[in-house]
């Protein structure tokens, strides 16, 4: 036993010793808040152009309000450096000289040689519902961009219900004031309080809903990718230069295995308690104590565990079966599909925590850990039961994992030359 | 007592056999040069001696145990290609290489420093293993196998690409090793090194024992056959004479391979002019080992293999 403690010190020190993991640390939430940072900038300012389109206003009534709805716009989204958003410009266009069509063509030609962005037509009967009443056309080159249709959308349907309310006699300003909408806001749910009194439900808030689980989702991909990597790349290493036997002519492969999980799974506990460490100054400081919760905290190191163990037995798996980095480039990709698997589900579980696809996915051995911590950190929670099952799932699959990961280990790690396939593989763990 | 013990093992990979029905018997205190052609069985056999991998039949006993993981602590091993973490310090590695035999680091120390200093690397104890030369790491190498003290030590190939100064000093740590009475089993390509050397030789082709004794033994077996001269026009002159079976030019002396007798062929060179060299000696152990080895044996034992 006191071997497997040696290597598994040797793997924590070599691991923790690297540049990449005091960088991955440090640059992780520096990172975050560039990706951040970069978004909101992005969505505020890439669009800063100025958008001008025709208007053939067949009806005569809508244009005007769509310049003063324009101009008002355009004040909104500022100048020069602060400007936030695409500034719009109509201009009118009357068909009244040559045939429609020539007008449309002209206006295209003008779109193609980037005069104009855009142009539109609004039928004559739009307003009372005669004639050509149909749809307000909008022509461009570029139908992918739609903050200037949308835009338009909005203002012309405000513009023409004004003017129908208008017409059959109803104040607009009237109108306006019925259809004003109501918000909903969402609560938790009350509580019979210590003295009996019923207490008062929380307003729920996007951070307890949303961010928490996302964030014990991350923390999770990111302990259990900094331990497994490490492990492939330093197998295929000890490969590479032969120490592997040296290693096995001093240990039993099982209790290397053994000795370098543990190694990495300490990593990763102390890489998950760093950043817990962080976010419990964060919520102190904040004050938001609701957000502590210390049966997460629990339940995360425990599905920790059995990741980094899983993971890590597939990767030193890999790794031993791989003779050089290419092999195991290529044999990482699968594994990585597997570990992919629980973040694309994210987005649906956190939508639905409770839809049977969510129950399903919490209870796939490989995805537990993650999917299963997201819904625990997400309120109400998942029933017991299944929580229980599928820790029980999961530490079968690991020990399993570990098992068959120390029959391929012990057979891979002396082999060179050509990577075997998978059914080479089975056979070393049959073996 | 046999520090080694092998009886009758047999490994094969598949439908290939590495090593057929091979014994064995290292004795304890001794130097015994394992040599053999690439892939013929020798790093199989050593695997099998540590553990590494197990003998499909047969028994193998070291230090005296059947379990051989048992005695593999008392094993020091330095495996054919070298196996050093490039970024771990020298003293840390070789602390690293003990431990793992179950030695701490109170016991390793003294040893470490002493090997350190006697092959010279005393100032590079704290440097990375990536800023030493070849021949240095290669030395540091030689010392996790025997940080350990241990009483069986097995080098595969521990010689290869050093430089002579470098070789020697490893040589005479070999000689120190069995005046401590470690036993020493060692593989190597270089024949010389392992008449020099070596105590006993063990020859293995194509996963069969060839060869396996004293050096006295083993060139006594193939007699006194060899006869090394020097004559003016070197291997080109000799081609004419009768009963040389074959020529092994080494520009300016050959050694030559004799069916008939020395003492006529004497006659012969003398007639023929100048002799400036005659020598009858014993074959040297390159020369058994290309008897054996050669492609014309090779094939031999192809068509061997097929009729049986």
């Amino acid at each position: 036993m006191n071997r497997v403690f040696t290597v598994a010190q040797m793997e924590f020190l070599q691991l923790v010793r690297t540049k990449a993991f005091l960088i991955g640390i440090l640059m992780m939430p520096v990172l975050m808040a560039l990706a951040i940072g970069f978004q909101v900038y992005a969505a505020r300012h890439t669009d800063t152009e100025v958008r001008t389109f025709a208007v053939i206003d067949h009806s005569g009534t809508v244009y005007d309000a769509l310049a003063a709805a324009a101009a008002a716009h355009n004040t909104g989204k500022g100048e020069g450096e602060a400007q936030t958003g695409p500034h719009f410009v109509p201009s009118r266009v009357d068909a009244v000289g040559g045939s429609l069509d020539t007008v449309k063509l002209d206006l295209s030609d003008r779109v193609r040689s980037d005069d104009l962005f855009a142009f539109i037509e609004i039928p004559a009967g739009i307003i009372d519902g005669s004639g050509d009443a149909g749809a307000i056309r909008y022509y461009t080159g570029t139908p992918s961009y739609e903050p200037l249709p949308d835009w338009i959308r909005d203002v012309a349907n405000r513009e023409i219900a004004r003017q129908r309310f208008t017409n059959s006699g109803i104040d607009p300003a009237l109108v306006t004031k019925l259809n004003a909408r109501v918000p909903v806001s969402s609560y938790g749910l009350v509580d019979r309080q210590l003295d009996g009194s019923v207490g008062e439900a929380r307003e729920t808030d996007a951070i307890a809903t949303f961010v928490m689980p996302f964030v014990f989702l991350f923390l999770m991909f990111m302990s259990v990718m900094t331990g497994a990597q490490h492990l492939l790349n330093a197998i295929v290493e000890e490969k590479m230069s032969k120490i592997s036997e040296v290693l096995v002519g001093s240990i039993e492969p099982f209790k290397l295995l053994m000795g370098k999980l543990l190694g990495v799974t300490a990593v990763s506990f102390l890489l998950a308690s760093i950043y817990f460490a962080g976010g419990i100054f964060a919520i102190v400081q904040s004050g938001r104590f609701d957000l502590l919760r210390l049966d997460l905290f629990a339940w995360f190191f425990l599905f920790l565990l059995c990741a980094v163990l899983m993971y890590g037995s597939i990767f030193l798996a890999l790794g031993s079966a791989c003779s050089d980095l290419k092999d195991a480039q290529s044999m990482m990709q699968p594994a990585i599909l597997l570990i992919m698997l629980p973040y694309l589900a994210s987005f649906a579980v956190i939508r639905a925590p409770d839809s049977s696809l969510a129950t399903g996915l919490s209870l796939v051995p490989t995805v537990t850990p993650f999917i299963m911590m997201m819904r625990l950190a997400m309120p109400p929670g998942p029933p017991l039961w299944q929580v229980l099952l599928s820790v029980g799932i999961v530490l079968v699959t690991t020990t399993f994992l570990v098992w068959a990961a120390g029959r391929i280990f012990r057979v891979g790690i002396l082999m060179q030359g050509k990577a075997p396939n998978l059914p080479e593989v089975l056979r070393w763990i049959r073996a | 007592m046999s520090a080694i013990s092998l009886d009758r093992v047999t490994k094969r990979f598949g439908t290939h056999v590495a090593v057929n029905d091979l014994s064995l018997e290292v004795p304890e205190g001794s130097i015994y040069g394992f040599i053999g052609p690439n892939g013929s069985g020798k790093t199989t056999t050593i695997r099998m001696i540590m553990h590494i991998l197990l003998p499909d039949s047969g028994r193998i006993r070291v230090l005296g145990r059947d379990d051989t993981r048992a005695a593999r602590d008392d094993i020091g091993f330095l495996p054919e290609e070298r196996g050093l973490y490039k970024k771990m310090q020298v003293r840390q590695l070789l602390r690293y290489y003990g431990m793992l035999k179950g030695r701490d680091r109170k016991t390793l120390d003294p040893v470490i420093d002493e090997w350190l200093a006697r092959l010279g690397l005393a100032v590079w104890a704290d440097k990375k293993i990536d800023t030493l030369s070849k021949g240095m790491a290669q030395k540091v190498q030689f010392i996790s196998s025997i940080v350990t003290r241990p009483r069986l030590v097995i080098l595969d190939e521990p010689f290869s690409g050093l430089d002579p100064v470098n070789a020697q000093s490893l040589k005479d740590a070999v000689l120190e090793l069995r005046r401590q009475g470690v036993t020493v089993v060692f593989s190597t390509h270089d024949m010389s090194t392992a008449e020099r050397l070596c105590d006993r030789i063990f020859m293995i082709y194509r996963g069969n024992k060839v060869l396996d004794g004293t050096l006295e033994e083993v060139q006594s077996r193939y007699g006194h056959d060899t006869v090394r001269v020097r004559v003016p026009g070197g291997a080109a002159a000799l081609a004419r004479f009768s009963g040389i079976d074959s020529i092994n030019d080494f520009g300016n002396y050959q050694d030559l391979r004799l069916s008939g007798d020395p003492q006529q062929l004497l006659q012969e060179l003398v007639r023929a002019g100048d002799v400036q060299h005659f020598e009858v000696t014993k074959p040297s152990l390159h020369d058994i080992f290309v008897r054996i080895a050669n492609p014309a044996a090779e094939e031999a034992a192809e068509q061997a293999e097929v009729s049986a």
